[in-house]
Order: C-alpha cells, then structure tokens, then sequence
C-alpha cells in the first residue's frame, strides 16, 4: 500500500480532483478513509446548518408580483419617455408662443414707468412749488431786469 | 440512424428544458428557495438575500426568451444568482460598515443553527464548533472560491453545473474548491 494521502491530496479529493491511484488507495486505507469521512462530515453539518438557517429565515416567492412588475416598469419607462419627449417639445413651443406677449408687456411696462416718471417728477420741492407762480425761471423778460438790476447793485 | 436518435434525444431534452418556463410560476417556486438560501449564505444579510433572489427572478423572467435549454433551467437560474450576488457585492464594497455588522450578527446566529439530534452535549458543542468554524472560514474566503464552495457543498451540484453558473471552465472551479476546502480544513485544525 503507498503512503497515506496528504492533507493536500485529501483537499484535492473533497473538491473533484480524483485520480485513479487516490481512489485505489482509499479503499484500501481505512485511515484516509476516516479522514476524508471526518471532513465529509463536517461539510454535511455545514450544509444543514445553512439549509436550516435558510429556512428558517421563511423567505417566500411572490409569482403574482414577479410577473409583472417587469410589466409595470415597462410600461413606467415609456411613459417616462414619452413625457420626457412631449417636455422637449412643448418647452420651446410654449417659449415662442410667450416671447411676443412678453414683448408687448415690456412696451406697455415702458409707457407706464414713463407716464409714472412724469406724473411723480418735479423741477422743485414740493415747499417750494407754491413760489413757482410768482417767478417764472425760464422767462427771459422776467429775469431781465433782475439781471440788470444785480449787475447795478455794486 | 444512431446518431438521428442521438439528436432527437437532443432536441427532446432541449425542448423539455425550455418548456420548463412555459410555467414560470412553477420555475419560481421549485428554486426561489435555492437561490435564496445561495444568496443568504453568500451575503449573510436577510433583507439582501430577499431583494438578490427576487432581482434574480425577474432577471430571469425578463431574459426567459434568451433561453435555449442548453443547461438545465437550476443551472441557468444559477447563473443568475450569481452575477446578481456578484453584483450585490460589488455595491456593497461602498457600504463596508453595514458588511461587518451583518457578518458579525449573522455568524453568531448561523452557527447555532445545526441539525439537532440530541447527542450528548460535548458531541453537540464540538459540532457547532465545526459549523461555526467553516462559517467564519467561509467568510474570508474569495468571492470565487466561496460562490463554488456553496454551490458544491451547500447546492449538490456537480462540477460541470458549477461551471456553467460561475461562466468558468470546470478545472478553474476545482482549484477554487481546492483552496476553499483547504481553508476550512486550516480552520477546522483539529476539530474535524
């Protein structure tokens, strides 16, 4: 009989890789035998804690959502889409459509600012506006002879 | 006409696998628990599990047409779970902190969970020692050599099957095997 296997060798069995000599020798050598059952073992342990643990979780399919809600999310994105297209198109249509209405509100806002500008405007102070009948600044006659007469003075 | 029979077997057993969807309710059912428990294992995070296994079937449900019955619809399904879980990882890795916490909760809980035949008690701690221990080696495992480790020893499947679902060649899932089987071996020290 040839040396026992290594634990190398064992691992290389537990994962498929089985050469015909290893097989001839574990049914000949019942301490391979063992050491391979002893590893088995605690993969099987391994494997029934996580089936165990797995079931216990109680996680269950829901079919009726399953299928459809690829349908939904289907029908979702070309809604999406769709609106995203109609945004695309409606934005400018609604900006060109605006741009004259907007031109004709400047115009008229221009107008009333100018109507409010005059109407609010004054050459003098208000304490003062009562003398503004008695002397008229821009008349050339009237200011004359004051002219002459300051020039006069000294 | 031997090989006409050959590929009338063929074309029955495709045929057979992709009549497996006509019933998709029915495909849900049979591996909702499979994928679940692959995904459990893998992320070790109830609420995650929950969400990868229901990505995974409408994956699945949307991608159904792609089918051509060239594996078996476990196998295919499989695949599936994998790359989602794979995925899962992936977007995880930003989120390292919620990782720890849930490996740290649910390897405590995990390794209580072993099948109880009321042996004597120092037989059952030395179990759940060696469940705990497989579960903490597992986890420190690389993504590839867990995902085969759990398929083999957690799913029964054959390496072939394996193979298929990870999109690897079946000697690369032996030596990923090989390094996981020898990591819990390293971990399980004398307790085996």
């Amino acid at each position: 009989m040839s040396a026992h296997l290594s634990a190398q060798e064992i691992s290389e069995w537990a994962a498929g890789m089985r050469p015909r000599e290893r097989e001839d020798h574990l049914h000949e050598c019942a301490e391979c035998r063992s050491e391979l059952t002893r590893l088995q073992g605690a993969l099987s342990e391994f494997r029934d804690s996580v089936r165990g643990w797995s079931a216990e979780q109680g996680s269950y399919p829901r079919p009726a959502w399953l299928t459809e809600r690829p349908r939904v999310s289907h029908w979702l994105r070309w809604a999406l889409v769709a609106a995203a297209m109609l945004a695309l198109v409606a934005i400018p249509v609604y900006r060109s459509r605006l741009q004259p209405q907007r031109a004709e509100t400047d115009i008229d806002d221009a107008v009333l600012m100018e109507q409010i500008d005059d109407g609010i405007s004054r050459s003098v102070p208000a304490t003062m506006e009562p003398l503004t009948g008695l002397v008229s600044w821009n008349s050339a006659d009237a200011s004359a002879p004051h002219a002459k007469s300051r020039q006069k003075k000294p | 006409m031997e090989p006409v029979a050959a590929t009338g077997f063929l074309t029955a057993a495709l045929d057979r696998s992709a009549a497996e969807l006509e019933n998709f309710d029915a495909v849900v059912r049979l591996h909702w628990p499979t994928v679940f428990r692959f995904a459990l294992a893998s992320l070790r995070d109830r609420d995650a599990a929950e969400t990868v296994t229901q990505d995974c079937f409408v994956k699945a449900w949307r991608n159904r047409a792609g089918f051509r019955g060239h594996a078996a619809v476990k196998t295919w399904i499989m695949h599936i779970a994998v790359n989602t879980v794979r995925d899962h990882l992936r977007n995880r890795r930003l989120r390292f902190w919620k990782r720890t916490t849930a490996q740290a909760l649910d390897l405590h809980a995990a390794g209580e969970r072993v099948a109880d035949e009321r042996p004597s008690t120092e037989a059952h701690l030395l179990r759940t020692e060696r469940v705990r221990a497989i579960w903490e080696a597992s986890a420190v495992l690389s993504e590839k050599q867990r995902t085969a480790f759990l398929l083999r020893f957690v799913e029964d499947m054959d390496l072939l099957d394996i193979a298929a679902a990870m999109g690897l060649k079946e000697g690369t899932v032996k030596v990923h095997l090989f390094r996981a089987v020898q990591s819990v071996r390293e971990r399980l020290g004398g307790i085996a």
